[in-house]
């Protein structure tokens, strides 16, 4: 039986650079994201190429829609060998004493709480698969923290903490828990805020590889990180970035 | 394939994760230099390549001379004119406590495991950045990180390997080349034979948080990850493969 992958904020960049990968290599993927046209185009995209796929709506900071997605999903197709968590990022950039409670609880629960959600519920289906790899998000933030946003780092931190202590949780089921890192990376999310000339600008003198990451990069990491290839990698976290953070 | 038609070369090859190193890069279409001290099981690697339907190379080396490194590099681009992929995995792991440890022991395990580093890179680097392109990877050890009595000199040297992965991370970047560490776990190898009882090294196995005993495979499998395309972005990292030992 083909395996089935979950992917938050699978309706572009990141996420979608990895439906296309998981779904390349013959998984069944499920798309979900908050902004379900883009989920929808995605899966037509997969589709179109032969790939099996379908798409979502989700909002991973809601409980009841992460259960009921999940619970449709499983349904359909009898099991979810591959979770990848990637919704999330921040929309803001300003200093700790001006954030309200709002803002804060906002970039805490769609990045760090989110994936928390996402971690319960679809842990639970793999427990009874006695199998399965969940693939949760981080940033170069998480380790070296950012002026300007600090939510977004304290949550991809938390992240990768929460991943261990789950990656420790899930061992004796045969699940596998890693984080995969990226650096600055071309999404269409970041390049709409900043001219291609000033992120080369700001980013390539400190990048040893002298680049920004692609959404694709990215996305073969994921892969590598669901296949047999990786079955002794648990509660790790790996940073793709060109070399701008070498933890 | 992965790697087709890639030239790889690992240093200490010829056993343990160094051979499967070498057999996983063959069955993705690499042509490999096993060079190892011990040369009659560096041969019988290189015939294990070449059963794999690839080219091989068997050289003795010793990576802590200059000369027989030389003699490494000049015998690769002899057979192979080029390197595409470079794996330091040539080591010792030496036992003894800091309090009884001589300077021969402490001098051996630094001279091989990091010198050696240092001595394959600078051979094999000058081809790689006319090239613009190439990959080094190089054994660390989880050791290397948390530490362990009566192996300090392998810590230490292991530790150093990573600090020497980033510098050269940095300093190559720019010629299109990346450098990486694995940081394997306990595995199944002869190497925590030659100190422990069979009963202790099947303990240490099968102790670790995933019920999974770790192979000499599941270290190969991600450096031919590390050395595919697959892998273009990363650099100066150090990949921890331990079955969930221990989580940097």
């Amino acid at each position: 039986m083909g395996q089935v992958a979950l992917i938050t904020g699978g309706g572009g960049g990141i996420g979608g650079a990895v439906a296309h990968r998981l779904a390349a290599a013959g998984m069944t993927v499920a798309i979900a994201d908050y902004d379900r046209a883009a989920a929808d185009q995605v899966r037509d995209e997969i589709l179109g190429a032969r790939g099996k796929a379908d798409a979502y709506s989700l909002d991973v900071t809601q409980a009841l829609e992460v259960k009921a997605v999940v619970t449709e999903i499983h349904s359909r197709h009898g099991r979810i060998d591959v979770l990848a968590n990637i919704a999330g990022g921040s929309i803001y950039t300003k200093r700790v004493e001006e954030f309200t409670w709002a803002e804060w609880k906002q970039v805490i629960d769609s990045n760090l709480k989110g994936t928390f959600l996402m971690c319960r519920e679809v842990a639970r289906v793999m427990q009874k698969q006695k199998s399965g790899r969940i693939l949760n998000t981080a940033s170069n933030y998480g380790v070296t923290g950012a002026a300007l946003r600090a939510p977004y780092a304290a949550a991809k931190a938390g992240i990768i903490t929460f991943s261990k202590s789950l990656a420790l949780e899930l061992a004796p089921d045969g699940i596998l828990v890693n984080v995969v890192s990226p650096g600055p990376t071309d999404t269409p999310r970041v390049m709409e805020k900043e001219s291609p000339e000033a992120r080369r600008e700001r980013w390539y003198p400190a990048i040893p590889l002298g680049r920004t990451g692609q959404p694709g990069d990215l996305a073969e990491m994921y892969y590598f990180l669901a296949t047999p290839e990786s079955a002794a990698i648990t509660g790790q976290t790996f940073h793709v970035n060109g070399g701008v953070v070498m933890p | 394939m992965r790697l087709e038609n890639k030239v790889a070369v690992i240093t200490g090859g010829a056993q343990g994760i160094g051979r499967a190193i070498a057999l996983g890069m063959a069955r993705e279409g690499a042509r490999v230099v096993v060079a190892d001290l011990q040369y009659e099981k560096a041969r019988s690697v290189a015939d294990e390549v070449k059963m794999l339907g690839s080219d091989a190379l068997a050289i003795g080396v010793n990576v802590a001379e200059e000369g027989s490194v030389q003699h490494l590099a000049e015998a690769t681009f002899a057979d192979f004119r080029r390197i595409d992929i470079l794996v330091n995995d040539a080591g010792v792991y030496l036992k003894s406590l800091v309090v009884d440890m001589s300077e021969a022991d402490w001098d051996r395990t630094l001279d091989i495991n990091l010198g050696g580093n240092f001595l394959c890179c600078r051979a094999f680097v000058p081809a790689m950045r006319a090239q613009k392109s190439g990959r080094i990877i190089s054994m660390a050890s989880g050791i290397g990180h948390y530490g362990m009595k009566q192996f300090s000199h392998y810590a230490a040297s292991k530790a150093a390997i990573i600090g020497f992965i980033k510098s050269l991370a940095r300093e190559l970047g720019p010629d299109g080349i990346t450098a990486n560490a694995i940081c394997p776990g306990s595995a199944n190898t002869a190497m925590p034979r030659g100190h422990r009882s069979e009963e202790e090294v099947m303990q240490r196995l099968h102790s670790t948080p995933l019920p999974h005993v770790l192979e000499p495979e599941d270290i190969a499998g991600s450096v031919v990850f590390l050395a595919s395309d697959a892998a273009a972005y990363i650099t100066g990292q150090s990949y921890n493969i331990n079955c969930g030992t221990y989580m940097f």
